[in-house]
């Protein structure tokens, strides 16, 4: 099913950011403690404090014996103090992942599904006038950064008209429970998902346009009209699942793209996920709280891509071994 | 039921197809037969209007013309009344459906069965066609070309449709399974209207009653099949047969001079035609019916294969000796014809009369047609004879230039420059030097072999329609023989000529010729096509001939080397 050479990469992968997060700070030039924590942070501590930073970090002991400490660390789910947050930089990351994954996972779905219908509908008529109009209108949103359109959409729905939350990811202090909860995250999520999700729908749009004007010229589809099938089951069915393949696997690409632009959305938004945090850990430089981010944001992508990996042989039962459904083996019949 | 009228497609400037016409009836199977690229699939995609060229004409189903049909109404006709079977097997079906699905859909999508009922339905066409439920599940790409072959088969029978097309239904399968899935198809011919398409000859004559040969978008005949591939009356329908590798076929495989082309008028066949007149050019020919046998048309301005000789009760005698009698023989354009007889047998005497170089005492001679009375030189311009011994044609005392230009110079052709010129272009197509050097040797220094070329050189410097051969290669080594012979059929496939070839030897007829002329005693006992001859000769004087033919010792017939029988008996 899943390979152990495709996983083996993914170990590769996840082994290098490890390093790269362990070796930037300390390759630094200057006192390491300094690069690991800011000078800000170091600034407030005492020398004991210090003293007990540099023990646990095993900072006067050789780089490997740092490394294995640094591992062992990341195992306990340790991945420092933030001073800002006067609390653990897990704890405060893991607070904030939820709503990043909501606004990302939100934002996915709206822009695969819009793009990719939009895409197949476009496809399907291609060169008539709906498709030179949706081209058009989304390779204009296609050329604005992320948070413009988060400003346009803030103010035209938050400001405007005030018919949306402007800002956080909840009513603060509301009470609400149960649906009315709810409710309340989806009103404050409308906004920063569909901006994020109008930014990115181009690629998907386009991909799944173009596999859907290849597909078309297949001889199965030919079969399929000359079945007398109707349109939608000619365009959906068959012409449709085949193009899905790419749109997949470029959704699962997007992913990394879209949490960069989630972090600045959520600025816009003041959306309390990791790009909040990046900005509050940027402005107090409040350098292990960064890092974390950074460390969990890598191997969510990771993670996603292994995911859409696996997805994709499912979907395709060309990808799949031949095994027959019923379970016997095969005599070789012509 | 079916039938289609002056139907033309065209794809931007190219008419793919143009006026064709035909009718298929209730319970009937017609066969289209047409090389790569005649415009067969085109065909079968304008029938259910899912071309994408522009058209002209009516394709009618029962009245009703489908190209003016609206979408709705086409798409009910669609699978549940005209079905196909798709030449692209490998990508027809869909990679993401199995087969079973793909079956079942047709029927649930037209509403003829609850999905439970289509699927089971699926199970008993794909049982039907051969699958076992094994592969029921399977998708496309676990199946083999054959199986999918089936699966496409079941398909196309999901909704009972009383049309069925088949593109190229065989065309892509190993010979084996081509077998399995014609026996297949012949079994549903008994309850479906058939149109196939298809460049096999052999598969078209198993699965039709009836043939239409398609060439340059253009129906050029049709017929009964049997009929039509065993006496094909279009010279393109020859060139198919002789092309195509037939297992009882004896003659080698010539091809058909020229490629397809589409000419803006006149008959589209000739720019490749070895017998085109001046009007082929211009006027495009009509369907007619020729006189070879009811139903069969053939659509060529000189009513197809044109016969270039005829003979009718020719006699000849040596004074009280009757070496010919009433001998009928015919000559096609681009055919050989192999007289084959002991020595005495009347031969050489049927050659000479029809030269006029023998007195016939009865019977006509026709030359395309015409009674031919006293040889002129429009006789000789048009009938050339070569003999056993090249020193009959050619005179020692001419050098090569002077012996080959002379029949040119009889003729009074040409100015020197360009007698010399014409020589040099025989020369060439006779595979000789046509360098000033050679053209200066005098005969009796050429071998054998090439003396009997300089004398065929000579025989066709006026490009006749017919050559008469007489034992032309008795006096050469065999290697050499090979090579004149295969000469003889390059020049028939490139001009049409036809040839009567003189032999005793019954094993190099079989050869070259496309019939077998067998003599005896001055009468003539068996006349047919070759492989027919060979294979079941109706005259026991043919049968012995055959028993006497040459045969190396090969361990014929038995299968094994025949080494294996000298290391037994060690
Ligand atoms: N959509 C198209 N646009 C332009 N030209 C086309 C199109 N489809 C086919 N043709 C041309 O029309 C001609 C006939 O094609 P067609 O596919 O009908 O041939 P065919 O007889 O089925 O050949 P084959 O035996 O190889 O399948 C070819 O010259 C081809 O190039
Ligand atoms: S003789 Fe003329 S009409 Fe007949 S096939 Fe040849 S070119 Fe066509
Ligand atoms: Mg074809």
């Amino acid at each position: 099913m899943f390979r152990l050479r495709d996983s083996a990469n993914y170990l590769a992968a996840f082994l290098i950011i490890l390093a790269v997060n362990f070796f930037l700070p300390r390759l630094m030039p200057g006192d390491p403690l300094t690069a690991i924590y800011g000078e800000e942070a170091l600034v407030h501590m005492t020398p004991d404090a210090q003293e007990e930073l540099i023990q646990r970090f095993a900072l006067d002991r050789s780089l490997g014996e740092q490394f294995l400490e640094y591992c062992s660390a990341l195992l306990r789910g340790d991945l420092g103090y933030s001073y800002y947050f006067n609390d653990t930089v897990s704890a405060v990351v893991f607070r904030a992942v939820p709503w990043t994954l909501l606004l990302v996972g939100t934002a996915i779905l709206i822009s695969a599904l819009a793009g990719s219908i939009a895409g197949m509908e476009s496809g399907w008529r291609r060169g008539k006038r709906t498709d030179r109009a949706l081209l058009a209108g989304i390779m204009f949103l296609e050329g604005f950064p992320d948070f413009f359109i988060g400003m346009i959409m803030l103010i035209v729905f938050g400001v405007v008209l005030k018919v949306l939350p402007l800002a956080g990811a909840m009513t603060p202090y509301a009470g609400y429970t149960g649906l009315a909860l709810v409710q309340d995250i989806l009103r404050h999520l409308i906004l920063p998902a569909s901006s994020l999700a109008l930014v990115n729908l181009g690629g998907t749009f386009l991909l799944a346009r173009n596999t859907m004007v290849s597909i078309l010229g297949e001889s199965y589809i030919f079969t399929a009209r000359a079945k007398g099938l109707r349109e939608r089951v000619v365009s959906y069915r068959h012409a449709g699942r085949n193009s899905l393949f790419p749109v997949i696997t470029h959704i699962g690409i997007q992913f990394g793209r879209m949490v960069t632009g989630a972090l600045f959305i959520e600025t816009v938004f003041s959306y309390p996920g990791l790009g909040l945090l990046i900005q509050k850990g940027l402005q107090a430089r409040d350098y292990p709280l960064l890092q974390g981010v950074f460390l969990v944001v890598t191997v969510t992508v990771l993670v996603t891509n292994l995911f859409v990996e696996v997805l994709y042989k499912k979907i395709d039962p060309r990808l799949r071994p031949c095994i027959s459904t019923t379970g016997r083996k095969l005599e070789t019949t012509v | 039921m079916l039938s289609l009228k002056n139907l033309s497609v065209r794809y931007g400037k190219n008419l793919i197809l143009n006026n064709v016409s035909f009718t298929l009836h209730r319970g009937e199977s017609l066969v289209l037969i047409g090389e790569s690229g005649t415009g067969k699939t085109t065909l079968a995609k304008s029938i259910i209007g899912l071309g994408d060229g522009s058209y002209s004409g009516d394709v009618r189903y029962r009245g009703q013309n489908l190209l003016a049909m609206d979408p709705e109404e086409m798409a009910r006709i669609r699978w549940n009344r005209i079905a196909m079977v798709f030449q692209n097997v490998e990508s027809a079906l869909n990679p993401l459906f199995n087969i079973l699905e793909q079956v079942a859909e047709p029927m649930i999508e037209h509403g003829l069965h609850s999905p439970r009922e289509a699927r089971s339905k699926a199970g008993d066409l794909l049982k039907k066609v051969g699958l076992s439920t094994a592969h029921f599940l399977l998708y496309p790409h676990q199946l083999s070309g054959g199986q999918k072959q089936r699966a496409l088969i079941a398909m196309a029978l999901a909704n009972d449709p009383e049309v069925l097309i088949l593109d190229e239904p065989t065309s892509a399968l190993d010979p084996v399974t081509k077998e399995e899935i014609i026996q297949l198809l012949r079994e549903i011919r008994k309850k479906c209207t058939l149109l196939a398409l298809t460049h096999d000859l052999a598969a078209a004559s198993r699965l039709a009653d009836r043939t239409a040969v398609l060439y340059g978008g253009r129906i050029v005949e049709t017929g009964p099949t049997g009929t039509l591939l065993s006496d094909p009356g279009h010279p393109y329908t020859r060139g198919l047969i002789r092309s195509y590798p037939d297992i009882n076929g004896t003659k080698d495989l010539q091809g058909i001079p020229g490629r397809l082309s589409r000419p803006k008028r006149g008959c589209p066949f000739e720019p490749r035609c070895t017998q085109g007149i001046d009007v082929c050019k211009e006027a495009v020919p009509e369907l007619r019916e020729t006189g070879k046998e009811t139903r069969r048309m053939v659509a060529c301005h000189r009513g197809g294969i044109v016969p270039l000789l005829k003979t009718c009760e020719l006699s000849a005698a040596f004074g009280r000796v009757r070496a010919l009698n009433r001998a009928g023989i015919t000559v096609f354009e681009g055919e050989t014809v192999a007289l084959v007889g002991e020595s005495g047998s009347g031969k050489t005497t049927l050659a000479r009369t029809v030269m006029g170089l023998q007195r016939q005492c009865e019977g006509e001679v026709y030359l395309e047609g015409v009674l031919v009375g006293k040889r002129g030189r429009d006789f000789y311009r048009k009938v050339q004879m070569i003999y056993q011994n090249p020193a009959e044609s050619i005179s020692h005392r001419q050098n090569v230039l002077e012996a080959v230009s002379e029949p040119l110079e009889i003729h009074r052709i040409g100015s020197p420059a360009e007698k010399k010129e014409i020589v040099k272009r025989v020369l060439d197509e006779v595979e000789l030097p046509s360098d000033d050097e050679f053209l200066k040797i005098y005969p009796h220094h050429l071998s054998g072999g090439e003396a009997q070329r300089v004398a065929i050189a000579r025989a066709l410097v006026l490009e006749p329609k017919l050559l008469i051969a007489d034992e032309p290669t008795s006096a050469l080594d065999p290697s050499v023989q090979a090579k004149i012979l295969k000469l003889f059929l390059n020049l028939q496939e490139k001009r049409g000529l036809g040839i009567i070839f003189i032999t005793h030897d019954i094993a190099l007829a079989r050869k070259v010729s496309d019939r077998i002329v067998v003599l005896k005693d001055g009468y003539i006992i068996e006349d047919g096509p070759t492989g027919a001859v060979i294979s079941s000769p109706g005259h026991p004087y043919t049968r012995r001939l055959l028993a006497a033919a040459p045969a190396l010792p090969y361990g014929l017939g038995k299968g094994v080397p025949s080494y294996t029988d000298k290391c037994l008996s060690m």
